[in-house]
């Protein structure tokens, strides 16, 4: 008895410790995103007379809520999230509908934002985590080691109705991203090689058939090409993509140290606060910076692959391996994106980025996932896995 | 286990594609770093070049401001400094202010596209920069440029001699330093020494941000201001042209006339310097400097052709006024007529081997009888330049032919003439200068063969080509310039020079850097009694009772003594009679007897006669699409049964009025050529218009120019 006594002690204190890692990386990863916020955005505010560190403090302010958001989100038990997720699925739907209405904002060509007194509320970032968590909970419902083809047109039909809501944004970046996810997940729910390769295929189909019948509107068309690096477009997404790569290789090994970088200073990278901060780390800190920054998102997303590892239940797996796709996602496009691997897509990164909406929509995601991780068991026979 | 390996493939997949970024990021940071701070470097300077003062131009006293450049401003928007949400404000605000539509300035910010500097509009007034400059945070993004503007104080005065300056022509390109932004000089003086007067560009090298703000100087370069122009022009002189070429217009109006143009040279024939070169109507070359130019203002000078100086590019035939040519010719080469005078042997002067007996008209092989404008009687080789006598330099003009070959080459006149300056240009220093045309067999077959529409399509040179070319009529055509400067080398002794408008450049430091050193085109070998007897006849022009100025100067004043010159009436359009037809006082009963009378008449069909009824529509008044000769005219007039509601109509000929004048003429100084488009007669017209510009130049005490003689 009393062994028995010890072991429900420690099992219940193992359970309980959060995932430090997983914080230190995030919290890491958010500091050095204010520094470079800071260094990005105060020559320009001082020059228009405005307070020098005012973005960064409004960043801190988004971080703080986030911290917020994380807690709460751990707190709530993965069984109750399992629960909640139509409810999540269907405010987002609703949120992305009123962002069409006159009731959202059109700024920069795309209808994405809308406007809450100080701040504008951005949908489709918070509908990133809110499609992991329903296709979590749908493809946990598949008990067997085999995804079904009606499984499959489930999943590929929750992800339809958002993705075709925020097509019209447009914002292809959070498409692209929504089939990533789905991908991933329906892979490691278990799908076959040949079916993912064949829902591959359809998708170009469906893609080129919506080219071909001119289902997509003029506009509809004039802003997909506008992301897709023709036309007008062409020449500001090159320049984009030529400064954010000089920056970048103006770095070298240990860069050109805080504030130093002429890139960074004479503001020549267009958007540097927001989608191409990280050209501020690769300039002023040098491939040793750059690769830090890396390291820690590589920390992060072993550590949401180890919380689905150590998952009591097949909802909590999926929901750290999709969590995990869409921090990989972001990373890769927007980093490949300022290296001029990727195409320009409007995809933040993760944690450093200047933006309110996609710091919560991480933290509650990341929130959701570390609330798997503190109800797990330690006993590999109560596991998911292994 | 197959849970477990699908979580290590996507963990292997995720460690790929974060290998693939640090791949890509050494490449990127460490292997091609150099380059890499070179473009950097690059990017970080901006190159402004500094538009170099552009010289000013004088008059020859060098205190005349006939040309300058003063500051101006203009608002330049810098885009990429323009927060987008404050983009809309700022429209406002730019169209508010300067009193622009707000769609207008939209349009501008959108062909200029993205993060684009551009230039709003031309120049500002000092008040709207100072407003700028004062409420700056209403206007982000924008900066007050200095801008040099060019600026002509004397108005659409000596327009044509100074040009103009706009965006420059291809050729202009190919210049070296000149871009597309740059202005250069289009037209006259402008044009002609824009190399000298526009300076060289400096520049300065600055290392500035993205948004385009300057973080410091790397380099400077002075710019070297462009040279100030001195010219000949006497500017009260080439006011008083102006005027009087304005008056000259009045005065042909008022002769029933309808002058579409005039021009004016006075040449210095010592050296060649030009005093005044006028073409009315002129412009207002300012109306270029700003590049705005309304459209109404543009269709008017486009109506009268003003932006073209006629004093060198408008080619008109010379008519009697080139008759000094065969003049100096017959004296030089003592050829003198003898055509017709068999008749008349008792009434020459047997002791002047130049007597001549001008009964009036003169008959050549295949070529119509010619007819003098007037009866003239018992001339000689003076009398007959002071009457212009026709018969005269026909008669010249048929020795030359009749023994071309034997003692001469046919082009002897030619040869004369070209040795004048006609058929070339004079290389005055204005551009777009015309050569003119002097007309030979040669010339004769090219344009005949080639069917340009020049000369006849039948028939070869002929005698009769030589003749009309004698007295300055068929295809020989020069410009005022080209016949002034004929006149200076004839009363000079012989000394063609090339015209010079520009006297000198001198830079800031008062350095000469150019002279316009008085050049000699031709020496014509002219003996110095031919020089003296050419000015004792020109002066009979205006002195001697039967001189076909002399209406014109009367009263000249004392210095009439030292004034001498030749009238010119070039005939533009014969005289012609045409039918006009009244329907409505045509009885409807009668129309078709009218148009059969008319066709048989006219010897056209009666169809071709009814068409033109039908065209003209019914009770309306028109005319009959036919010149009808004289006898048809009067033969119409006497039936008025016949032809109910037909009138003759006489359509006067048209003439372009020629004055060249010489004084003073001991030891001239001034040759003055008036050229008045279809003004009328030489004598009526141009002569006073010219006698005014010669008093003016003699000192004396200018009188209203009134008509002169109708003469040739």
């Amino acid at each position: 008895m009393a062994v028995l006594g010890e072991i429900t002690l420690k099992t219940r204190r193992a359970r309980s410790r959060p995932d430090l890692l997983l914080i230190l990386g995030v919290a890491a990863l958010s500091a050095l995103g204010l520094l470079m916020i800071y260094t990005v955005t105060a020559p320009r505010n001082e020059a228009g007379g405005l307070d020098p560190a005012g973005d960064m403090v409004r960043q801190a302010f988004f971080m703080a809520t986030g911290v917020v958001v994380f807690s709460v989100g751990s707190f709530i038990s993965d069984r109750r999230w399992k629960a909640l997720s139509p409810y999540a699925y269907l405010a987002t739907v609703l949120l992305l509908l009123v962002v069409l209405t006159p009731l959202g904002t059109l700024r920069s060509g795309a209808q994405r934002w809308i406007p809450l007194g100080p701040i504008d509320l951005q949908p489709s970032e918070f509908a990133k985590p809110a499609m992991i968590l329903v296709l979590a909970a749908l493809l946990s419902a598949t008990e067997g080691a085999r995804v079904g083809w009606a499984r499959i047109g489930q999943a590929v039909a929750l992800m339809a109705v958002p993705s075709a809501l925020i097509f019209v944004q447009p914002d292809l970046g959070t498409m692209l991203t929504f089939g990533f996810i789905t991908l991933v997940m329906l892979f490691v729910a278990g799908a076959g090689v040949r079916q993912i390769a064949l829902l591959l295929v359809g998708a170009l189909i469906a893609v080129a058939i919506a080219f071909q019948m001119d289902i997509l509107k003029e506009y509809q068309l004039d802003r997909l090409t506008g992301f897709l690096n023709s036309g007008e477009a062409e020449l500001t997404l090159n320049y984009n993509q030529t400064q954010s790569q000089i920056a970048i290789a103006s770095g070298g090994l240990f860069g050109r140290g805080l504030s130093q970088g002429t890139q960074t200073n004479g503001a020549f990278v267009p958007a540097q606060r927001t989608d191409f901060i990280f050209t501020a780390v690769a300039e002023q800190l040098g491939f040793a910076g750059s690769a830090l920054v890396l390291a820690l998102f590589a920390l992060v997303v072993w550590r949401l692959l180890m919380t689905a590892a150590a998952a009591r239940d097949r909802f909590g797996y999926l929901l750290g391996v999709g969590t995990a796709a869409m921090v990989v996602f972001h990373v890769f496009v927007n980093v490949g994106m300022t290296q001029r691997l990727m195409p320009v897509t409007g995809l933040p990164l993760p944690f450093m980025s200047y933006g309110g909406s996609f710091y919560l929509a991480m933290a509650l995601g990341l929130g959701m996932v570390h609330s798997v991780w503190l109800r797990r068991s330690p006993v590999p026979g109560e596991r998911f896995l292994l | 286990m197959n849970r477990a390996w699908r979580l290590v493939a996507v963990g292997a997949v995720f460690a790929s594609l974060f290998t693939v970024l640090v791949l890509r990021l050494w490449y990127l940071q460490v292997s091609t770093l150099a380059s890499a701070l070179e473009v950097a470097e690059q990017q970080q300077i901006r190159v402004v070049a500094i538009e170099a003062p552009r010289g000013d131009i004088y008059d020859r006293t060098g205190t005349v401001l006939l040309a300058g450049t003063v500051a101006s401003r203009r608002l330049v928007i810098d885009r990429k400094l323009v927060p987008e949400e404050r983009e809309e404000a700022l429209i406002n605000h730019l169209a508010a202010l300067l009193g622009m539509p707000a769609s207008d300035i939209r349009s501008r910010f959108d062909e200029a596209g993205e993060g684009a500097r551009f230039p709003l509009g031309e120049e500002i007034s000092e008040s709207v920069a100072v407003f700028v400059l004062e409420h700056i945070e209403d206007f982000p993004g924008i900066v007050v440029e200095p801008v040099p503007v060019r600026v002509y104080p004397q108005g659409e005065t000596a327009a044509h001699v100074l040009g103009y300056i706009g965006a420059p022509a291809d050729e202009d390109l190919e210049r070296p330093g000149i871009t597309v932004r740059d202005r250069v000089g289009r037209f006259g003086i402008e044009k002609e020494y824009d190399g000298l007067l526009r300076g060289t560009s400096g520049r300065i090298t600055y290392r500035v941000n993205a948004g385009g703000q300057v973080l410091g100087i790397i380099d400077e370069v002075v710019p070297r201001a462009g040279g100030t122009a001195i010219t000949n022009i006497d500017f009260a002189l080439q006011e008083f042209v102006e005027r009087a070429l304005y008056d000259g217009i009045s005065l042909s109006r008022r002769d029933g006339k309808e002058p579409v143009r005039a021009a004016a040279v006075v040449l210095d024939p010592r050296d060649g310097s030009v005093l005044a070169l006028a073409s009315v109507p002129a412009f207002d070359p300012s109306l270029f400097s700003t590049g705005r130019i309304s459209d109404e203002e543009w269709a008017r000078l486009q109506e009268t052709a003003a932006l073209n100086n006629f004093a060198i590019q408008g080619l008109y035939p010379p008519a009697s006024a080139f008759k000094v040519v065969p003049y100096t010719l017959a004296l030089e080469e003592e050829i003198y007529p003898t055509i017709e005078q068999e008749q008349y042997a008792d009434r020459l002067d047997p002791n002047d081997p130049t007597s001549f007996y001008a009964d009036g008209d003169l008959k050549f092989p295949n070529t119509p009888l010619l007819r003098d404008w007037k009866v003239h009687g018992l001339v000689n080789i003076h009398s007959s330049l002071q009457v212009s006598s026709d018969n005269y330099y026909w008669g010249i003009a048929l020795e030359v032919w009749n023994r071309a070959g034997l003692d001469w080459s046919e082009n002897l006149l030619q040869n004369w003439a070209r040795s004048m300056g006609f058929g070339m240009a004079t290389g005055i220093d204005l551009p777009f200068e015309q050569a003119g045309i002097v007309p030979d067999r040669e010339w004769f077959q090219y344009h005949q063969i080639n069917k340009t529409g020049l000369v006849r399509l039948d028939g070869a040179w002929s005698g009769g080509d030589l003749m009309n070319m004698a007295i300055g009529q068929g295809a020989m055509v020069c410009t005022p310039l080209q016949l002034a400067n004929a006149y200076a080398a004839l009363v000079n002794g012989g000394t063609l020079w090339r015209p010079r408008v520009v006297a000198e450049l001198r830079d800031s430091a008062d350095r000469t850097i150019f002279t316009n050193v008085p050049s000699v085109v031709s020496l014509v070998d002219i003996q110095p009694e031919t020089v003296a007897s050419l000015r004792a006849d020109l002066h009979g022009v205006v002195a001697s009772d039967k001189g076909t100025a002399y209406a014109a100067f009367r009263d000249f004043g004392e210095s009439l003594s030292q004034v001498g010159g030749k009238t010119g009436t070039a005939q533009i359009r014969l005289p012609y009679d045409e039918l006009v037809i009244d329907q409505a006082a045509v009885p409807s009963w009668r129309e078709a007897e009218l148009i059969a009378n008319l066709a048989v008449l006219l010897g056209e069909s009666v169809v071709e006669i009814r068409a033109q009824f039908e065209a003209a529509g019914d009770g309306a008044t028109f005319t009959l699409a036919a010149q009808v000769t004289e006898a048809t005219a009067d033969f119409v007039e006497e039936r008025p049964e016949d032809f109910p509601g037909v009138t003759v109509q006489s359509i006067p000929e048209v003439d372009t009025a020629w004055f060249v004048g010489v004084a003073p003429l001991d030891n001239p100084q001034y040759v003055v050529a008036v050229v008045i488009e279809e003004g009328g007669s030489g004598g009526k017209i141009a002569a006073p218009t010219a006698r005014a510009i010669l008093q003016y130049l003699m000192g004396e005490e200018v009188q209203a120019i009134r008509g002169g003689e109708d003469t040739d």
